[in-house]
């Protein structure tokens, strides 16, 4: 009776581990986060409690402001394009073709290489004056400026395709292993009915995609809105803060004395991750009862 | 049965050698105390690894390493809260100084050796003592193009006026050439000009101590970092001027600092603002380049020139560090005669020891002609939340046209500072 119960409970006995750890590394740091966003932390003297003001100065601080704007821009950018190109890239190589496993490799291999090379890499493609482009274009007989990256608007375009050319390939892996576990059936079936290739898409293959769909949206939204990397390479944030991410300005905040303010802006960016996220899940959740 | 005497014997086998093995290490050779060295200054790197092999070849009880990163002032931060502090660090910053993060080294021997002039650098204004020793003199002023000048007959310059005269000459005489080349993606070269230029008149005005307890303490009154007609006003309407005028190359925000060493060995540009340290890759890249050093020229009405010279390669001891007499031992080694020696000439760059004789590079004359014909300026103290990243950012943003007016532009700054230096306290 007595093992009979043991055996039962054991799953729970085994999750001990995995739950200290998400204690350690998850929920303590973020209990603490909270109680450091109440303070004026410097980093190094005492803290004193301030309440919520980190938060009402937050919304205050125009420097803060416009990094949610570049950062929210980036993301309506980044997200959609990524999802497009990745299904697009997955429909066009699950077809058979010669040479399809090549071009799975290149398409992916961007991925692989850290965001922060491939900035540096794409700045020195872009780069005005002496950039590979500029030269090629120079050469070429175009007259250009070269300055996609002295612009905010420019450079903010910038980086959201160098984003969108990193990582489409993680997307489209996703979509690809989607795409894999439908049935051959469905489209036999599909097709008997007389379906055309659009019609299949719409009412077969993308319903059935849901689950990867919802894998993509998640992550291309969290990793859009916490882009740092690839623009601490490419612009650093500049010209001044134009393209200056939160959690550039979270790092840079730390780094200026602000501790306990830019742990407030870290929550705060955490809840504006949040927001989209649990939308999304909310819709696609819909859609998969509809589909 | 079995497996209960097998568990057993590993048991006492384990339990038998573990003291033995324990007992040997401690009867053996007494493993080396590490010394860890943090430093931010990239071109001394190849230089000190070297000297720090020697070192540990000669001391073999003490192990020193060291640690390099970029963004050095940053990333101390880090190192003093989560508490993974360095014995030694280049990075001295006076917020530091005030939560008592180094060791006082007012007693050590090294200093009758040292410059008088430097060891004042060195000296804390509020206590009066030495946290930090420097190892060298450093300028900064404008190098530039000794051929260009020569051909169109152009001398230094010590007023805005000439010094703008001068780059409208050389974009007339010269299409093709930059006339000033600025390289705003490594934002702390910006971050530079304005503690030359824009500091540079409460520098002159109030003296070296004077002027460092101003920016210590935000004496605004004396800063009058938000008036019109105040140092960050006329700074900013300068940069302006030189932008408008395009005497400024037009990748100003995304050239690196690279670039505009290249620019300058490679004759692309006629004249940069940089520091004796920027001297020996411009060499580097281009041996024959016939270079010049000039002071920076007045930038208000009623000013003087002026050129830094401040005290570089700086070290000090964290007040954390377990192995404090080690870490002496090592800064002795490293302030050996023969060293600095090595060292200077390696950097290019004058000795604070009054006993070093070095030959550290073909600027001397100029040099020493611009520090007699200008008044000589230290680097500013700035409060550890507003780096010259931080300021650089801030012209790169003047460049790109965001501030209106230059008064828009002080106005600014100095809430940008006095935000920074209250976040500090």
């Amino acid at each position: 009776m007595k093992q009979k119960k043991l055996r039962n409970n054991l799953h729970k006995v085994m999750a001990v581990p995995a739950f200290i750890l998400f204690f350690i590394f998850f929920i303590y740091p973020l209990f603490q986060s909270i109680g450091l966003s109440l303070t004026n932390w410097n980093g190094f003297s005492k803290a004193t409690f301030i309440g919520i003001r980190n938060f009402i100065t937050f919304f205050s601080d125009s420097r803060a402001l416009n990094d949610i704007k570049v950062t929210v821009l980036f993301a309506l950018g980044s997200a959609p394009l990524l999802n497009i190109f990745g299904l697009v890239y997955a429909l066009l190589l699950d077809k058979e073709f010669k040479g399809k496993s090549l071009v799975r490799v290149i398409v992916y291999l961007p991925a692989v290489i850290s965001p922060l090379i491939m900035g540096y890499l794409w700045y020195f493609i872009l780069q005005p004056q002496r950039g590979v482009l500029f030269t090629v274009l120079s050469h070429a007989g175009w007259v250009i400026s070269g300055n996609w990256l002295g612009k905010s608007g420019p450079a903010l375009v910038v980086l959201i395709l160098v984003n969108v050319w990193q990582f489409v390939g993680m997307t489209m892996i996703i979509y690809l292993a989607g795409l894999q576990t439908i049935s051959p059936e469905m489209y036999e079936a599909s097709d008997m009915e007389g379906a055309g290739y659009w019609t299949t898409l719409r009412y077969v293959t993308l319903p059935l995609l849901l689950p990867s769909i919802k894998i993509n949206v998640i992550t291309n939204i969290i990793g859009s809105l916490s882009v740092f990397e690839i623009i601490i390479a490419l612009t650093d944030g500049g010209p001044g803060y134009a393209t200056e991410s939160l959690s550039i300005y979270i790092l840079r905040m730390v780094h200026g004395s602000f501790t306990g303010y830019s742990t407030a802006v870290a929550l705060i960016l955490f809840f504006i991750i949040l927001i989209p996220v649990f939308i999304s899940l909310k819709v696609m959740k819909r859609m998969e009862y509809e589909a | 049965m079995k497996r209960t005497v097998t568990l057993l014997m590993c048991f006492v086998i384990f339990g038998v050698s573990f003291p033995l093995f324990a007992g040997g290490q401690k009867e053996g050779k007494k493993a080396p105390v590490t010394v860890t060295f943090f430093t931010g200054k990239s071109e001394t790197v190849d230089w000190m690894d070297k000297l720090i092999a020697d070192f540990n070849k000669k001391y073999p009880g003490i192990k020193v390493t060291q640690e390099f990163q970029k963004d050095a002032s940053s990333v101390i931060k880090v190192k003093f809260a989560s508490g993974d502090i360095p014995d030694i660090t280049t990075v001295v910053n006076q917020d530091y100084i005030d939560q008592g993060m180094y060791m006082d080294l007012s007693n050590e021997s090294w200093w009758s050796r040292i410059l008088p002039s430097i060891k004042d650098l060195c000296t804390d204004i509020k206590s009066g003592k030495q946290y930090k020793v420097a190892t060298n003199v450093t300028t900064a002023g404008i190098f530039y193009n000794k051929e260009v000048f020569n051909k169109l007959g152009l001398k230094e310059a010590l007023t805005w006026k000439d010094f703008v005269g001068n780059l409208e000459t050389i974009k007339k005489a010269n299409p093709g050439m930059v006339p000033m080349f600025l390289a705003g993606k490594d934002s702390w070269t910006l971050g530079h000009l304005i503690e030359f230029l824009a500091h540079g008149i409460i520098k002159q005005e109030y003296g070296i101590m004077g002027s460092r307890k101003a920016f210590i303490y935000n004496q605004q009154d004396k800063l009058k970092f938000a008036q019109a007609g105040g140092p960050m006003d006329i700074f900013a309407g300068r940069i302006m001027e030189l932008k408008a005028k395009g005497l400024i190359n037009s990748d100003s925000l995304t050239a690196t600092y690279d670039d505009q060493k290249t620019a300058l060995a490679t004759g692309k540009t006629a004249l940069i603002s940089q520091g004796m340290w920027a001297f020996r890759d411009i060499m580097k890249i281009n041996p024959d380049a016939e270079i010049g050093f000039s002071p920076f020229p007045a930038i208000a009405d009623g000013t003087k020139p002026v050129v830094i010279s401040a005290e570089d390669s700086a070290y000090a001891i964290t007040s954390a560090s377990k192995h404090k007499k080690e870490a002496v031992i090592f800064l002795n080694y490293l302030f050996q005669p023969d060293n600095q020696k090595s060292y200077s000439e390696f950097l290019k760059m004058p000795s604070a020891f009054t006993d070093v004789n070095a030959d550290w590079g073909p600027l001397k004359d100029d040099v020493k002609k611009a520090l007699s014909i200008a008044v000589n300026i230290p680097f500013t103290e700035t409060p550890s939340g507003f780096s010259g990243d931080d300021a650089g950012r801030m012209v790169q943003q003047l460049i790109a046209g965001k501030y209106a007016t230059s008064l828009d532009f002080a106005k600014a700054y100095a809430d940008t500072w006095n935000k920074a230096w209250n976040a500090a306290k």
